[in-house]
């Protein structure tokens, strides 16, 4: 294997080794699927006296809760690298020890960004076709499946909120105030939800233009064609993560 | 060590750690702008500030170089210490909460002790902190109805303190 193989080899452990991460990855696997289950007999309803006309929807859109996973991971796998470590040693911090054995720091958040992107995508895909298969198996002809490139979007919109989590936490440098907020945007109460019932502008904001890529609720304030929408998140991404590399390059670990 | 010192003791932790002066701050700075927004609910975005700040007074001591063992060695008494350690938290955070959402102080105060048990708990700032927002935030989606009421609220803080206190003194540090 190649050195970055390595590396990314041993990111995806690390990862994998967080408790923190696990709790990210159980309940960001199984709420969605769970959703899908409680909502079941309330969906039935409104699907029979119309409530519900486009059907294509459902199952996608639960996807919403799971958000959690992909938030956690993109947080953690950057934040663990900067929590105290030691009874015995207060000031030490683990990315001293992962920028000994890596030196080159863009190198370094290559096998990051590609162990993160992996372990995501895979979350993302079970979480996918969970929920899906669940929702095909409890509403049955009364659905309709969504077309193959849609659940691909949603793959790719988990992945990417992901590195949001990411690249922000690696401007912050501290995993609290990003997870919080982050979470809290992606239920019920979402800011970023807020701001578009102030300005229309807010409609182009990463987690809200990215679900133009899969959903058709007409509940957006701008209409964005899917890859618009997919392209204006990945920029989001792009410019964050490009902040975040330069500051990672810099600063004292 | 009295009581009075003791609390004294408590309430300059609180009072001088820097992550705590931010997460109070920043939950101010995010009242300020819902109230400019003209959000409905705001306490609903809010408790999110006040569940860190519980968070982030206990699990702190547990983090980065061990806090915690000497706290123990000037106070060795484990439940009258946490006893001070919930009514210092308590004093700090009424204020806040009074100046963040007036009519909702018993709610916020509340859920900031329920925080801070679940910080002792779990010793982990964001694995308890995660765990709280999915209680909080996701929980009433697997309701049918959504009923935060302050004696169910008062009811599981009260549990979980008490939970808390057990477990302090029983485990190791």
């Amino acid at each position: 294997m190649s050195a970055f193989r390595w590396a990314v080899a041993a990111e995806v452990r690390k990862l994998l080794g967080l408790p923190t991460a696990w709790i990210g990855i159980v309940l960001g696997t199984l709420l969605a699927p769970v959703i899908v289950l409680l909502n079941a007999p309330y969906i039935r309803r409104s699907i029979d006296d119309g409530t519900i006309t486009d059907t294509s929807d459902l199952g996608l859109q639960d996807l919403g809760v799971g958000l959690i996973g992909p938030m956690v991971l993109g947080v953690v796998i950057i934040s663990s690298e900067y929590t105290n470590t030691g009874h015995d040693a207060p000031r030490a911090r683990q990315l001293t020890a992962t920028l000994a054995a890596v030196p080159g720091r863009l190198r370094l958040l290559a096998a990051k960004t590609t162990a993160l992107v992996l372990v995501a995508a895979t979350q993302a895909a079970v979480t996918a076709a969970a929920a899906l298969t669940l929702t095909e198996a409890l509403h049955g002809d009364r659905v309709s499946a969504p077309a193959p490139g849609r659940v691909a979007a949603a793959v790719l919109y988990w992945t990417l909120i992901a590195l949001l989590s990411f690249a922000i936490t690696l401007i912050t440098r501290n995993g609290i105030v990003p997870l919080t907020f982050l979470i809290v945007n992606s239920t019920v109460v979402s800011v970023s939800y807020l701001l578009t019932k102030v300005t229309d502008a807010a409609a182009y904001l990463p987690d809200i233009v990215g679900a133009q890529m899969f959903l058709h609720t007409p509940d957006f304030p701008v209409r964005i064609a899917p890859v618009t929408a997919g392209l204006v998140m990945t920029a989001w991404i792009a410019a964050l993560l490009t902040v975040g590399a330069a500051l990672f390059h810099r600063r004292d670990p | 060590m009295t009581l009075l010192t003791l609390l004294h003791a408590e309430l300059r932790k609180l009072l001088t750690l820097p992550s705590l002066r931010l997460t109070v701050l920043l939950t101010v700075a995010v009242a300020l702008l819902l109230a400019s927004l003209d959000a409905a609910q705001p306490v609903r975005y809010v408790q999110a500030g006040f569940l860190v700040l519980g968070v982030l007074a206990t699990a702190s001591e547990h983090q980065g170089g061990d806090q915690i063992r000497a706290t123990l060695l000037a106070m060795p008494r484990r439940l009258p210490l946490y006893a001070a350690k919930v009514v210092a938290l308590a004093a700090v955070t009424l204020p806040v909460a009074a100046l963040v959402a007036l009519h909702s102080t018993t709610h916020l105060t509340l859920t900031t002790l329920l925080a801070a048990a679940a910080g002792t708990l779990v010793r982990r700032a964001e694995a308890a902190v995660v765990l709280l927002l999915v209680v909080y935030y996701v929980g009433p989606l697997l309701r049918t109805t959504y009923a935060p009421d302050t004696t169910a609220v008062a009811t599981g803080t009260l549990l979980a303190v008490a939970a808390a206190a057990y477990v302090f003194h029983r485990r190791d540090a």
